[in-house]
């Protein structure tokens, strides 16, 4: 069996810092059932990422890179990097990698990472992303114990996504999780990823954290619980009969779960339409003030602009000079509206707001997430939070909408 | 600036003009008007057009409005300013004649709603109005923007639901007796109230129907007016305002800052005073614009339009009657067509011949807003015997 040991991998692992874990940000959309969310209809893996990832470097957390693991990716040609990016706040100039894997893949990811990196795993069904922050140092300690690569496709899906599920679950777990981890000579675990939990309970010493995916994101969210409960131990990611082990070994971590409680997605119409065409000069004109979140300041002037603009003096002079400056990401509802005819090519009903963001005299057009439709009113508080806002012409169209405060948040 | 006079008005129905082109609609909304005229028009008495559409339904407007008539000599210019188009259509042609330039014009307004799907109404009519990167993947059609304005002014002015029902009410009461109108029946507070809803606060009977339709008035000089008739209806004023496109930029919802601009231009060109207003077409794409145009129009203070409607001010037989019509409401609202609809409705009302004649009228005010709410557009005439 063409299994590599945790012993040569150890050897690898010596050569370069062991990686510690300073803080995660955990995400989960509101959609769904406790045991499985969803998606809302706003939303895919590069905002699911950019959640989790902006909690886990909240405290501005120095990055230099970031690694984004997943198999449901939105875009296969082009990329989702700047997306990402943006939506993070962070430097163009990063190195991006969209890693593909499930489970093993992120645990890979993060045992092997330089310190300052960011990495995040990221799942869509069920759904949830889970992002770790590699420092420099301290923090929860993650070495790798064994990594093994099998073939065993007991479910395919192909480069236009097509599914082909070969449905023996039985065959899959003797001949995948049992198989592997019995080739890998590792310790009993005390989480597993990967696998229904069932299935993990029985391979592992106590009650292993329950966990709300099954992909990239699942060793992850493994991990965090891991960290909150100081529980030492090997901690295994699973996909189909590939497996990745990693030992941790418990330090202060920071960590930030926006996990809001799960309730139905509300139902609603969407009648089948044209394509919403895109211009893709005006998205590239847009794209960094959209997706970063920024207005424009004319050199000497203290009002913001949004969208930017250039301006005109009183004299008729040109201004083109404009910096972008990061808007406040929290405001008050001054005005709202819920459409509920049946709009062709949207999910209705639909509400839109008017928000007055907090301290600079900007509003923000936006439509509401993660609510109802309906539920938000005037005066309602709330936040700005990334979401693909439309898809136009195969182009996934980025922007920011309104997140109305509950009492849980 | 010399007098200008309007000699004749006409139009066609508003209607979903399935069997009609705007090749048809056009010729028959000049001939309507041409009918109107009291000593006759001869066609070649045309010196030129001001043609106000929306779209561009088969093709470059001017042209096919020469085409249409006629009258390939004839010098067109195509006006679209949203909404307003109507009413900037009478503002420019006033200008030319007003200036010496020309004697007699014509001013004409058409749009064709119905040439498409209905399923594709909203994307293919509402896609030119909205910024392409920022807004219109947001799903901000007309029914939404404007509830926008209209939920933030219910929320700070205190009028309800209730005041908007009294509009629908009122509008189809007067389109009723309307033989161009659309929509020609009445309906009760029960039934605009328990409408199913567009978008909150505007239940079905709070929007206008899609329509098609045009609508012509002939303007001239004064010197020459006389060859047309002994009764004209005088232009006082025309106005035009403008507001911010992105509602991001529109720092108070409860007011259209575009109508109240148009409106003091108009005014200070009569120089006249709200006060003064017999009767009023105003533009009530929804409901709750008529309500709030009253405040920005001048008819009433901030916040109390409403009482308006309370007291039945705004309804035939009451002192300041609104959309005699019917209005946007129950007439429907092919764009280009919808401000010369309204100037043609007070030429009969100024001349004492309406299908629901206002008692005594002599000033009568016209006003459009459209852009969404970037642009309006405001008319002022003053019927014969001045």
């Amino acid at each position: 069996m063409a299994a590599r040991t945790g012993n040569e991998v150890g050897n690898e692992d010596r050569r370069q810092a062991v990686p510690c874990v300073i803080s995660i940000g955990t995400y989960l959309p509101c959609w769904g059932s406790t045991r499985r969310r969803v998606l809302g209809d706003d939303e895919d893996a590069v905002t699911l990422a950019v959640q989790a990832g902006r909690s886990a470097v909240e405290a501005g957390e120095p990055v230099e890179r970031v690694v984004l693991v997943s198999r449901d990716l939105p875009l296969m040609d082009s990329s989702n990097a700047a997306v990402l990016l943006a939506g993070l706040g962070l430097d163009p100039e990063l190195e991006v990698i969209e890693r593909l894997g499930g489970a093993p893949a992120a645990l890979d990811a993060l045992s092997s990472a330089r310190p300052r990196t960011l990495v995040i795993g990221v799942d869509t069904d069920p759904a949830g992303a889970a992002a770790a922050y590699v420092g420099d140092r301290g923090g929860t300690q993650i070495r790798t114990a064994a990594r093994v690569t099998r073939s065993l496709p007991a479910r395919t899906r192909n480069a236009v996504g097509a599914v082909h599920d070969y449905g023996d679950p039985r065959l899959l777990r003797e001949r995948g999780l049992v198989a592997s981890l019995s080739a890998a000579w590792v310790d009993t675990p005390v989480a597993v990823a990967g696998v229904d939990e069932k299935q993990a309970a029985g391979l592992c010493r106590g009650e292993p954290p329950r966990l709300p995916t099954l992909g990239a994101s699942a060793g992850l969210f493994a991990l965090t619980s891991m960290a909150e409960w100081g529980a030492p131990g090997l901690l295994v990611g699973v996909e189909q009969a590939n497996l990745s082990g990693i030992s941790v070994t418990p330090g202060p971590v920071a960590v930030r779960r926006v996990e809001p409680s799960a309730r139905p997605l509300p139902e609603g119409e969407c009648l089948p339409a044209a394509d919403l065409p895109i211009s893709l000069a005006a998205y590239d004109r847009a794209f960094e003030a959209k997706v970063r979140w920024e207005a424009g300041r004319h050199a000497g002037s203290d009002e913001l602009d949004f969208p930017p603009r250039y301006r005109l003096a009183a004299d008729g002079t040109l201004s083109t000079g404009y910096t972008l400056v990061p808007l406040p990401r929290t405001g008050t509802v001054h005005t709202t509206t819920t459409v509920r005819i049946p709009v062709p090519g949207l999910k209705t009903p639909y509400s839109l707001v008017l928000v007055e963001l907090d301290e600079v005299g900007v509003r923000a057009l936006a439509r509401v997430t993660g609510a109802d439709p309906g539920a938000v009113g005037i005066g309602d508080r709330g936040r700005m939070v990334l979401r693909r806002v439309a898809v136009r012409a195969g182009v996934p169209d980025y922007g920011y909408a309104f997140e109305p405060e509950t009492e849980a948040s | 600036m010399r007098r200008v006079a309007v000699v004749g008005a006409g139009m066609t129905p508003f209607a979903e003009h399935f069997a009609l082109g705007i090749k048809d609609l056009l010729p028959m909304a000049f001939a309507d008007c041409a009918a109107s005229v009291d000593k006759g028009f001869p066609i070649a008495d045309l010196e030129a057009a001001w043609f106000g559409a929306m779209g561009t339904t088969d093709g470059f407007p001017a042209g096919v409005l020469a085409d249409a008539l006629g009258l390939p000599e004839l010098p067109v210019t195509h006006i679209e300013n949203s909404c307003a188009t109507g009413n900037d259509a009478v503002r420019n042609a006033l200008y030319a004649i007003a200036s010496g330039a020309v004697d007699v014009a014509l001013v004409i307004g058409a749009d064709k709603l119905r040439e498409t799907a209905q399923r594709d109404l909203l994307g293919e009519w509402e896609s030119f109005n909205r910024d392409k990167a920022w807004d219109v993947q947001l799903g901000m059609f007309a029914p939404a923007g404007f509830a926008l304005h209209v939920n933030r002014y219910l929320h700070e002015s205190g009028a309800g639901r209730e005041h908007l029902a009294m509009v629908a009410v009122k509008n189809h009461r007067h389109g009723a007796r309307n033989p161009k109108a659309r929509l020609r029946f009445e309906i009760t507070m029960e039934q605009a109230l328990s409408a199913p809803v567009v978008a909150d606060p505007f239940g079905v009977y709070d929007c206008v129907p899609q329509s098609d339709g045009a609508a012509a008035l002939i303007l001239a000089a004064e010197e020459v007016a006389g060859r047309y008739t002994d009764r004209p209806v005088w232009v006082r004023g025309v106005g035009l305002g403008l507001d911010s496109v992105m509602y991001q930029h529109k720092r108070d919802m409860t007011t259209f800052p575009a109508t109240v601009r148009a409106a003091r231009r108009a005014f200070d060109m009569a120089g006249l005073r709200p006060a003064d207003i017999d009767v009023a077409e105003v533009h009530d794409y929804f409901t709750g614009i008529e309500l709030m145009s009253y405040e920005d129009l001048g008819f009433a203070d901030r916040f109390e339009g409403r009482k308006l409607l309370e007291t039945g001010a705004t309804s035939v037989g009451g002192a300041l009657p609104v959309n005699p019509s019917g209005g946007l409401k129950s007439k429907g609202h092919p764009p280009g067509a919808t401000g010369v609809a309204q100037c043609v409705e007070l030429f009969e009302q100024l001349r004492g011949h309406a299908a629901d004649q206002v008692d005594g009228a002599r000033i009568g005010l016209a006003h459009n807003l459209g852009g969404p709410t970037a642009v309006a557009a405001v008319t002022i005439l003053e019927g014969p015997g001045r």
